[in-house]
Formats: C-alpha cells, structure tokens, sequence
C-alpha cells in the first residue's frame, strides 16, 4: 500500500497505488433540495446506456428516498455498520477508511450485494412522511417525519476502490479527466470492484461475463456537453465541471467555488475515503447527525452558507446557472443581474438572471369576464 | 485336522494371489495413445493411474482464498505427441454454473510452462520472462455447449423484459444494422473481451506471466467437456503442447480450482504446486 493525500478527510491514508491525480478532473455538484426523484436522470442513462442483455437490473444512475430508500439494499449502512467507529477532530478523519480497514488477504474492506439486494430499486420511497397524528404514529422508526432525495452515479473518485480492487488492472481512471471506467476486452468479471465499491455504482453483467459501470458519459464530456443524466434532470439540481485540488482553486470555476471556496457542497461519505468527485448541497431539513455522517463535518457550514444564498448574489447566481446549458461551464462570473457562463474556450454559452422575472396572472380574466383555470 | 489343512491351504492361495497394492503415482504420467480421449467417459482413461494433486488455497496475492475447500484433484493425461490430454476428478456438492450478482461458477484449469526451461516460471501464474499457458474450462461455458440458451431466461426464469432496443420491430432480425445495434448494447462482446470463449467452446487459452497479467491467446485451441455426478465433477481438457515443450520428455503441469458456491473466483482458487509431469517419452 502506498501513502496519499486524501485532501477530504484532511490527512494522508494507505491507498493500493501511489497518488497520480488526472490533469483535470470531472466532477459535479447535486443540490439535494431541489430533487424532486421524478427519475428522469435514472431513466435517461437507462435507455441511453444499460438497455442491453445482462443490462436489466442496473442503474447506473439512481435516486433513492433517505433514509429508508437503497439501490442495492442496505448499500450505505451495511458498509457503515461493518466499517465501525467513524470519528472526526475537526476536519480530520480518525477513523479507518476502506482501504486501512481492509481484512488480510483483501484489497478493500467491502460486501457484496446478493441478487435479491436489486431488486427492489424503489424501496423506501417516500417513507417517514406526514404530520403528526393525532392518534400517534402507526410505525416509530428511529428517523421519523422527514426524507430527502438522493441522486447517485459513480462518484468517479480519485482513489477508486473499485480500481484498487481489480486483481487484474482491468479498471482506469483517465488522465485526460479522472472519468474511470471498466475496460470490457479486459475484465473477466471477477466482481471485484462490486465487492469494494462502497457505493455500489460497478454491476456484473451475466451475459458479457464482465462488470459495467457508469462512464460519466465521456463522449458527450469529451465534446463539452453535460451528461445524460445532466441535462435531462427537470428539477436543475447538477451542475458538471471539474474540481480542482484546493490548494489550486478558481474561484471562477464553478465547481470550485461551490466545494472549496464556498465550502457548500461536500463529499458523499468522504469518511470511506475515496475522495469521491459528486459533491452534494445537503438538504436543510434533516437532522444534523444524519447529515454528519453522510457528509462529513463540513455540514454545519455549508448549510449555513446555503441558507443565506437569498441575500448572497453571487451563490445565488452560480445556483441559478444550474441545468441551464448542455454545455459544461468551465468558468462563471456575475454580471449585475446576471449570471454568464463560459465553455473551455471562453466563449459565453449561457446567460440567466439573477432572479426570473415574476409574472402573476389574475384569477378573474376581466376581458373576457371568464375564470382562469390552471392547467396541469 | 483334514478340513483345518484344507483352510489353511485355501487361505495361502489366497494370500499367494493377491497383488500388493500399487504405490500412488508419484507424478502425472501422460502416456503416449494414437487418439486421445475428448471425454470424461473414454474407456482409455481407465487403465491410465490418477494422480491425487493436493490443493492448496492461493493466499499469496491479494483478493486470496483464506477458508480451503476442495483438498484434492484426481488427475490423469495422456499424449499423442502433438498435443496432451487431462481429466480432473474432484468432489463438489453443488452445481454451480449459472453466473450473477455474487454468484460464481465452478470452473478449472490446467497450467504448463510455455517452455522448457532449468528455471521453471513461479507456480502462481508464471513470471516476467516466464510465461505459462493455461486452459481454463467454465461450468457456465459448458452448460451453453451442452444447450443451455445464452439469454437471460436461461439465468432468471422469471424476468420480464418489455423491449430491447435493438429488437425493435423496424429493424430485421439478423440484419447487420439489426446485429451492430445489439453490439453495441454489449461492448464486451463487440470488443471480443476476455470474459467468455469462442463460440461452442467450454474452455478458454490463456497466457500470463505472472498474477494480473493473464490474458486470452490468439487463439482457443483446446477443447474439453465437462460432466458432473452427484459427487462432483469431471472434466476433460485436450490441448495443444505449448510450442516450447514439443519433444520434451518431461515438464510439470500445475492445476487450479474454483468451487462457484464457496465464493471462488479470479484469484480466489484452490491450486496445487507445479506437479511432475512425464510427456510419454518426448518426441
């Protein structure tokens, strides 16, 4: 094992390769507030990607309903209740990651998901919902009356497990820009990578005999475009770009922004310790325990931040640019009123207000001395 | 005291008769035959003595095999000069052939040096600079030789599939467009990956020089077949003589194998040391 910098739990960790960061690398922010799960990101990357033999069962993309809602079951608090003790000293992670807590004789520490685990990729939807009752609850479950949504790919990590896991070198990350990805002539489906990903985003295929996973949908980021899942999503919650380390932060990047200079969007269970590249906005309502664990200690600050985004014009702007192009923005800057974004070249390739214009439509049409109906 | 003389001469027939059991094969001894047997049921295999490989669990790379399962493997060769014949006998109570998510198939395999060579490669797959060559067969793989469909339903019989893209109605079954749609849909497939054999072939060659690097040859020239009693498993590889070993009177051979329901997979294997091996005197 070798010693690297893992700059999200603030401290080196053993890793089974040296540090070898891409030149750039993809990465993306989901703002959790604003998901609604319509499930148009999972089922754009489905039809795009996974319609093929073998192919069924995955999602490569997922949303799923915490803290009741898993694609595999139980995908989080199996590892998490395996892995032990998780305890932080301010921005440092004292506990084991993965990789320092693996067993003798494995890469990674890490389960494997049984068949039945997939079957149920809507489980828990919606659940822990309602007000009060007043006859009390039916069903007192330890996290009651609130839920939020999560959206998950590959969080295409800079120290993959999957990768570290591979007996046979059969997984990359790209130089080009950190997208990892399984190389199908060489796997031999070992299931490896599905074991060690704590995230569960590698599926074995029964039919080619070899793992697939999410490929961030590289030819689209290879001509500048924001990913299937990306651009589809109606509710705006993504952004795609690339994040740099934080001693090489931009501010007029807009994922480094968000993750480094305003701290508000965080690493999904950075606590594994694969410095995983989908940050993620969390939600405002949840209880600060929960969000502690799946996020890290940055919560605290990112939601107070967050909180004041109405009174912030630049946060504000930088999240109103949200889904509001196909193209990846490289680099944002406000103008007033408005927000612009610019593609690698330089070239502006959108442009939004700050604030959308309010139009209010009166009930009562007088002109025509009729109702106004609202049509969904 | 007639009929106690009687016993007594009966009982030294006996003894006079009965052969000394035969020490155990201290090697694999292929013996040379015109024709070699492409199955397990060859009635020339029961004349040829079975070597008993003692297994041991590949714990010397990570992932390894930390709990043992299958201890031994009865094997038996022969050769026609060209080419060598192998049958492994082992014990396996479970028939595992169908593959899934954490679920493994029974499989095993033959290793030989590419060459003969004073430094035999490492056991374990060979070296940089010592190659090996391994015939690996798969219960799954020859469950699809002996019939089994290569589809989904043959997996999970009770999946239901609304629509594959490249089965739409405006595209002819079997047409070209109709098959490079589909091939895109498996790119292992499309890129002829490592992951399955040719097609109507149950065993799969291979090279490596060491852990990590094994890799499918050009091209499969061995064949084998499988069959399985209630006890376990026989299986029949015929393969080629690596090229380096033509004429060789001696060599070693190592085995390895994989019991799908206790997990077993990749490196996770039960494998035996490299075990002696006479060639039927060379060329």
């Amino acid at each position: 094992m070798a010693r690297v910098r893992n700059w999200q739990i603030d401290r080196e960790m053993s890793y089974w390769y040296p540090e070898n960061r891409p030149k750039r690398q993809f990465a993306a922010v989901f703002d959790t507030n604003k998901c609604i799960a319509c499930q148009t990101c999972t089922l754009a990357c489905k039809t795009t990607w996974t319609s093929g033999k073998g192919q069924e069962y995955m999602l490569w993309n997922n949303v799923e309903t915490k803290p009741y809602g898993f694609y595999p079951l139980g995908w989080d608090v199996k590892l998490l209740g395996k892995l032990g003790g998780q305890k932080w000293k301010g921005s440092r992670y004292e506990g084991r990651t993965i990789f320092e807590a693996a067993e003798g004789g494995e890469r990674v520490h890490g389960w494997r998901p049984e068949e039945m685990d997939y079957a149920y990729p809507n489980v828990g939807e919606d659940d822990c919902t309602g007000a009060k009752l007043e006859r009390g609850d039916f069903l007192t479950l330890p996290h009651n009356r609130w839920f939020f949504y999560l959206a998950r790919i590959c969080n295409h990590c800079t120290y993959p497990a999957c990768l570290a896991s591979c007996p046979r070198g059969s997984i990359y990350k790209r130089p080009e820009d950190g997208i990892v990805l399984i190389d199908q002539s060489r796997c031999r489906g070992y299931q490896e990578c599905v074991k060690a990903c704590p995230y569960k985003k590698t599926f074995f295929n029964p039919l080619t005999g070899t793992s697939e996973k999410c490929i961030a949908c590289f030819p689209k980021i290879e001509m500048g475009e924001a990913n299937q899942c990306f651009v589809n999503c109606i509710g705006k919650i993504r952004h795609a770009g690339f994040v740099s380390r934080p001693e090489d932060a931009r501010e007029d990047n807009p994922i480094d922004y968000l993750v480094h200079v305003r701290k508000v969007a965080l690493p999904l269970y950075p606590q594994f310790g694969l410095e995983p590249n989908i940050y993620y906005i969390p939600p405002i309502h949840v209880p600060r325990p929960f969000l502690h664990q799946m996020f890290g200690p940055g919560v605290d600050h990112a939601l107070e931040t967050y909180r004041g985004a109405a009174d912030d014009p630049d946060l504000a702007g930088l999240l109103s640019l949200f889904g509001s192009s196909q193209y990846i923005v490289h680099r944002w800057k406000r103008e007033n009123d408005s927000v612009l974004g610019f593609d690698e070249k330089g070239d502006e390739v959108v442009r939004v207000p700050l604030r959308e214009p309010v139009h209010i439509r009166q009930a009562w049409d007088s002109a025509r001395s009729i109702a106004r109906v609202n049509i969904p | 005291m007639r009929s106690l003389t009687a016993l007594l001469l009966a009982a030294g027939v006996v003894a006079g008769c009965a052969k000394p059991a035969a020490a155990p094969p201290v090697e694999v001894d292929a013996a040379r035959v015109t024709t070699l047997p492409a199955g397990p049921a060859d009635a020339a295999w029961k004349s040829v003595p079975a070597y008993t490989a003692a297994l041991l669990p590949q714990d010397m790379v990570e992932p390894r095999l930390l709990q043992p399962s299958t201890p031994t493997v009865n094997v038996q060769a022969l050769t026609d000069g060209t080419s060598v014949a192998f049958r492994l006998v082992w014990t396996d109570d479970t028939k595992d052939d169908l593959p899934g998510a954490a679920r493994f198939v029974d499989a095993c395999a033959v290793q030989l040096p590419a060459a003969a060579s004073a430094n035999v490669p490492a056991p374990q797959m060979g070296e940089a600079g010592g190659t090996v060559e391994i015939s690996y067969w798969s219960a799954a793989w020859q469950a699809i030789v002996d019939g089994r469909p290569d589809t989904l339903a043959a997996i999970e019989p009770h999946a239901s599939v609304d629509h594959y893209p490249f089965e739409a109605a405006s595209l002819a079954e079997g047409s070209k467009d109709q098959k490079d749609m589909a091939l895109r849909y498996a790119p292992a497939r499309a890129l002829g990956g490592a992951s399955r054999p040719a097609a109507g072939k149950s065993v799969q060659d291979l090279r490596a020089e060491g852990s990590g690097t094994i890799t499918p040859a050009a091209e499969t020239r061995s064949a084998g077949k499988g069959v399985r009693d209630a006890s376990g498993w026989q299986v029949v590889i015929v393969r080629p003589l690596p090229d380096g070993l033509r004429g060789q009177p001696r060599s070693q051979v190592a085995l390895a194998i994989w019991d799908g329901s206790h997990g077993e997979v990749g490196p996770r294997k039960m494998r035996s040391v490299w075990i002696p091996l006479a060639l039927g005197g060379g060329a």
